[in-house]
């Protein structure tokens, strides 16, 4: 919430009416993680687009996920470039279960331990008045501790 | 295909070279940095800007190819081209002038790279317009990436570098050694900005994580600065002052998973430690002729450690995965079987997005770099991996 006066920059807010990528939060108003699929065809389109690069179709849609997921990979912010994002702070890339190759990213607090494969489970955090962010944190009681 | 494979090799040929002092503030405009790098690629190949017809630019670059015209006083451009985005550019500017003065278009084409990159706009700052919060749209795709705090190009190569260690038992050392190395070589350049300063295997390890597992180090340098090159006819760079470093051949490619967007969707194509390096090197090969036994000395795009070394796979240097212990074994040294970014690079030399790695690329086939490979005969360039690249292999008359 930024205060009326404030000049420092609140937390990045996506676009969320882009042609191509707006399903994607529109789903996530509603709390469902969603890639953008071929109706046709069956493939998985991400980065989102309006034609499928497999079977040449236009019929394109948005296709609701299980919201589990596996580690691919992660970083440890230690070096802060906004001031919105204090670190530290854990950026994860999450591979679907049910489309690995829609990779996603999410954000944990601090210096997590992490093991690639791990269980990820969706959640949603609401960053501004409307905006709920899709995020992934490790599934509970699967932790793998290092 | 093999008939058209060849068809621009050894045809065209670098004549001229230049560049700026490299620096944090150059108290100069992107543009006067472009014409003092320009002018001084001209004098160095005997040309004037009265012989320009050809300039090519990279899309990132504040200069346009009118500005740097008017400014040096050219009188009939007949070709101009752009390349991107940002560091894919460098050797595919070299490959527009080939084609440009191949096809009859041009014959003299200046291909330059101009940046306030310390001073002015900094690549490795998150974008912070006050009041625009709102990321992404306009095929950016970076509200996907952006609102979770996934910032700057360095955060995105240490995703890489941390599968590159998930998959292949990489280690921090192994990077270590890639930074030493460029180190090295930049203090033998007293261009280089890091020339005074050494770097030792502990200092890299004690220096502080910017984003896991990449520490200061492995990150590259802001620079000030620009350089310069001058691209003809071999036939006609037989003829100017300097030997000539032959474009013996230049290739891009993206492959299949290219990703549209500006930088962050390429962590969703199917392997994030092999880039397009590995689809430009085949081609890059075949239309040389020659293959990674036969490269003598190589310019690698180093925006980070990680990037190196996954260049050093893809070009088949080494086997896949192999790219940590060939370089902690000292392959990279100036005695190793690859001696590589032997002005510093753009860890320590300077960042002027890739164009460095051409001019020092010339030098080794001129035999006039601070750390010159006895008897360098090919010079292998490489531009930035993602989304798609470019490279070349020059080679001496």
């Amino acid at each position: 919430m930024s205060r009326a006066g404030k000049t420092q920059p609140g937390r990045l807010v996506p676009v969320q009416d882009d042609p191509v990528t707006g399903g994607f939060w529109e789903a996530a108003r509603r709390r469902e993680l969603a890639v953008c699929a071929c109706r046709d065809c069956g493939s998985v389109l991400h980065m989102p687009r309006g034609r499928c690069r497999d079977c040449g179709s236009w019929n394109v849609g948005w296709r609701t996920l299980s919201g589990r997921g596996r580690l691919y990979s992660w970083t440890t912010v230690e070096h802060q470039v906004h001031p919105a994002y204090p670190t530290p702070y854990t950026l994860v890339l999450v591979e679907p279960e049910d489309a690995p190759t829609a990779r996603l990213v999410g954000s944990l607090p601090g210096r997590p331990d992490l093991v690639a494969g791990q269980p990820m489970r969706v959640w949603f955090e609401k960053v501004a008045e409307g905006v709920l962010l899709p995020q992934w944190a490790p599934e509970a009681g699967a932790r793998v501790s290092a | 295909m093999a008939a058209e494979a060849d068809g621009h090799r050894d045809r065209c040929a670098i004549a001229g070279i230049g560049a700026t002092d490299f620096s944090r503030r150059s108290g100069r405009s992107d543009l006067t940095l472009a014409l003092q790098a320009s002018m001084a690629a001209l004098d160095d190949a005997g040309l004037t800007p009265a012989d320009v017809d050809g300039i090519v630019r990279c899309d990132h670059d504040l200069v346009r190819h009118n500005d740097l015209a008017e400014g040096l006083g050219v009188r009939n451009l007949t070709f101009w081209g752009e390349v991107g985005p940002g560091g894919v550019a460098p050797c595919a500017m070299i490959g527009q002038a080939v084609g440009a003065i191949v096809s009859g278009q041009a014959t003299t084409v200046l291909a330059y790279r101009s940046l306030n990159g310390r001073s002015g706009v900094r690549y490795g700052m998150a974008p912070l317009g006050t009041d625009h919060q709102l990321v992404g749209g306009a095929m950016s795709y970076d509200e996907l990436f952006m609102p979770y705090g996934l910032l700057t190009a360095g955060q995105m190569f240490a995703f890489m570098a941390q599968r590159h260690m998930v998959e292949y038992g990489t280690t921090s050392e192994q990077l270590g050694h890639i930074a030493i190395t460029c180190r090295a070589r930049a203090n033998a350049n007293p261009s280089a900005q890091m020339h005074d300063r050494a770097l030792s295997l502990d200092d890299y390890l004690a220096a502080r994580m910017i984003s896991s597992p990449l520490r200061l180090f492995d990150f590259c340098l802001e620079t000030d600065g620009a350089c310069a090159v001058v691209v003809t006819s071999t036939e006609r760079a037989l003829d100017g002052p300097k030997p000539p470093a032959v474009i013996r051949a230049v290739a891009q490619a993206s492959g299949p998973n290219v990703q549209p967007g500006l930088m962050f969707p390429v962590l969703t194509r199917p392997s994030i430690t092999e880039q397009p390096s590995a689809l430009v090197a085949p081609l890059l090969y075949e239309r040389a002729g020659l293959g990674p036994d036969e490269i003598d000395v190589a310019q690698l795009y180093d925006c980070f450690t990680i990037t190196v070394l996954m260049q050093l796979e893809d070009y088949g240097f080494c086997k896949r995965g192999e790219g940590g212990p060939f370089a902690a074994d000292g392959e990279l040294d100036l005695g190793g079987s690859l001696p590589i970014n032997t002005g510093g690079g753009h860890l320590s030399e300077g960042y002027i997005h890739g164009m460095n790695h051409v001019v020092e690329g010339v030098r080794q086939i001129r035999g006039e770099s601070t750390s010159q490979v006895p008897g360098a005969e090919t010079c292998l360039v490489t531009s930035a991996p993602p989304p798609g690249t470019s490279a070349m292999i020059l080679r001496a008359a």
